[in-house]
C-alpha cells in the first residue's frame, strides 16, 4: 500500500491557504497559524527570553501577518516572511523596556563558519540556558543564524543592522558560548 | 533529556503553552469590524476589508456562496488533520463529532462514491503521484471502515459524505464559471482534506486511534 505523503501536500496547497486566507478566510488563516505557530513562537521566545512576552510577541506576529497578507509576495517563503515580523515585533517590544545595546561593527572579522559544533553532545536545556544568557544582540544573531540558518545578510536585514555588525554579533557570541560550553567551530 | 551535537540541531520550534489562536482571532475579528466603516470609505486594513472585484462579484452570485458554505463546512469536519495536531489544537475528532450532532441524517455515505474521478479531478489533482496514492488508498477503504470502531466509522463517513457533496456542488458551480480562482482553490482544498481523511484512515487501525 502506497502511503500518503502530506509533507508534500503541505507545501502545495500552502498558497492556496494563503489566498483564501487574503479573501477574508479565518479559517484558512487558522490552519497557517498552526502550521507556523511553533516556529514563530520559537523565535520569539529565544529573543525575548520570558514566557509571556514570547506569547504576546507571536499573537502580534500573526495579527500583523493577517494585516499584511495582501502584500505577502505567495512566491516568496511565508515562514521567512513570518520571521521577519516576529523579529520585527520582537525588537519593538524590547525597545519598548529599555534602549537598544550598541555594538561596534567589526566588518575586517571572518564571519563565522555556518556549523556551531560542540566537542560533546550537551543537553539541549543546558545549551538554551546559555544561549539565554548571551547579551541580547549577540542573541539575536545566533539565533537568526546558527538556529534558524539565515544568512548572515538575511540576519542583519531582519535584525535592522549592518552585516558587518552581525557578523562581529556572532563572534561574540562564539566567543560568550566557547567559555561556556566547549563549543568549536567547524 | 535529548542531547544535540550543533547548535543547528536544536528544535527551532517551539509550542507555545497555550492555544494562542482564540485570541489571535478575536483580534482580528476586531480589526475586521473596526474596518468595515474604512471598507465602505474604500480604505482597506485587513484581508477582508474590501474585498476585491472578484470576491464581491464571487458574494454577488449564490449559488457560488454556496458551494464556498458547502465547501468550508467540509473543510470544518475534517480541517487540517496535521496542522491541527499539537498539542494545544482544537481536537478534531471533538469538531467533526459537534457536527455530526448538528446535522440532520447523520453518517450513512456511501465512500465508494468517492472513487469516481471526474474530468475535473484531472483538471485540479494533476500531479500523478496524488492519483496513486488516492488509487491506493481508495482500494482498502472499505475494509479499513468497516474495521473502525463505531463511533470513529461514523465520524469518517460523515467526513467523506460531506467532502464528497462538497466536490459536487463546487464542480457544479466551476461547470458555470470555470475561471473562478476562489472556486478553483476550495475544490484543491476539499481534495487535500479527502486525501487526509483516507490518510488518517489507513493509519488509524482497528482501534480508530487519531480519529
Amino acid at each position: 500500500m502506497t502511503h500518503a505523503e502530506p509533507q508534500e501536500s503541505r507545501v502545495d496547497w500552502e498558497g492556496a491557504l494563503v489566498q483564501r486566507a487574503r479573501s477574508g478566510d479565518t479559517r484558512a488563516f487558522e490552519r497557517l497559524y498552526r502550521e507556523h505557530a511553533g516556529r514563530v513562537h520559537g523565535l520569539c521566545l529565544r529573543m525575548t527570553r520570558d514566557a509571556a512576552l514570547a506569547e504576546d510577541c507571536t499573537q502580534e506576529t500573526f495579527v500583523n501577518a493577517w494585516r499584511a497578507l495582501a502584500r505577502f509576495e505567495t512566491r516568496s517563503s511565508l515562514s521567512t516572511w513570518l520571521h521577519r515580523i516576529a523579529v520585527n515585533v520582537a525588537l519593538a517590544k524590547r525597545r519598548k523596556n529599555r534602549d537598544v545595546e550598541q555594538v561596534v561593527e567589526s566588518p575586517d572579522e571572518d564571519a563565522p563558519a555556518a556549523e556551531w559544533i560542540l566537542e560533546t553532545p550537551m543537553e539541549v536545556q543546558d545549551i538554551e540556558i546559555a544561549i539565554g544568557e548571551l547579551p541580547e544582540g549577540a542573541r539575536d544573531a545566533l539565533v537568526l543564524h546558527a538556529l534558524y540558518g539565515y544568512s548572515h545578510e538575511e540576519a542583519a536585514r531582519m535584525l535592522g543592522i549592518a552585516e558587518g555588525t552581525c557578523k562581529a554579533q556572532l563572534h561574540r557570541a562564539r566567543r560568550l558560548l566557547r567559555d561556556r560550553l566547549d563549543l568549536e567551530v567547524a | 533529556m535529548d542531547k544535540v551535537k550543533s547548535l543547528g540541531e536544536l528544535p527551532r520550534a517551539i509550542e507555545p503553552a497555550r492555544d494562542l489562536w482564540p485570541q489571535i482571532e478575536a483580534r482580528i475579528r476586531a480589526s475586521q469590524a473596526d474596518a468595515a466603516p474604512a471598507a465602505d470609505a474604500g480604505e482597506g486594513v485587513g484581508p477582508a476589508a474590501l474585498p476585491s472585484r472578484g470576491a464581491r462579484r464571487f458574494m454577488a452570485q449564490p449559488w457560488l456562496a454556496a458551494a464556498a458554505m458547502v465547501a468550508s463546512v467540509a473543510l470544518g469536519v475534517w480541517i487540517g488533520r496535521d496542522l491541527l495536531s499539537g498539542p494545544r489544537a482544537p481536537p478534531v475528532a471533538a469538531r467533526a463529532g459537534a457536527t455530526v450532532a448538528a446535522a440532520p441524517g447523520g453518517a450513512q455515505a456511501n465512500p465508494a462514491v468517492l472513487d469516481a474521478p471526474t474530468a475535473l479531478d484531472a483538471a485540479f489533482v494533476s500531479d500523478p503521484r496524488f492519483e496513486r496514492q488516492r488509487a491506493a488508498l481508495l482500494q482498502s477503504l472499505q475494509a479499513k471502515i468497516a474495521a473502525l470502531p463505531p463511533a470513529s466509522r461514523a465520524r469518517v463517513l460523515f467526513s467523506l459524505e460531506t467532502i464528497r457533496k462538497a466536490k459536487e456542488d463546487l464542480e457544479a458551480a466551476l461547470g458555470k464559471d470555470p475561471g473562478n480562482a476562489l472556486l478553483q482553490e476550495l475544490l484543491i482544498n476539499t481534495y487535500q482534506d479527502e486525501m487526509r481523511v483516507l490518510t488518517d484512515v489507513h493509519t488509524a487501525g482497528d482501534t480508530g486511534r487519531g480519529i
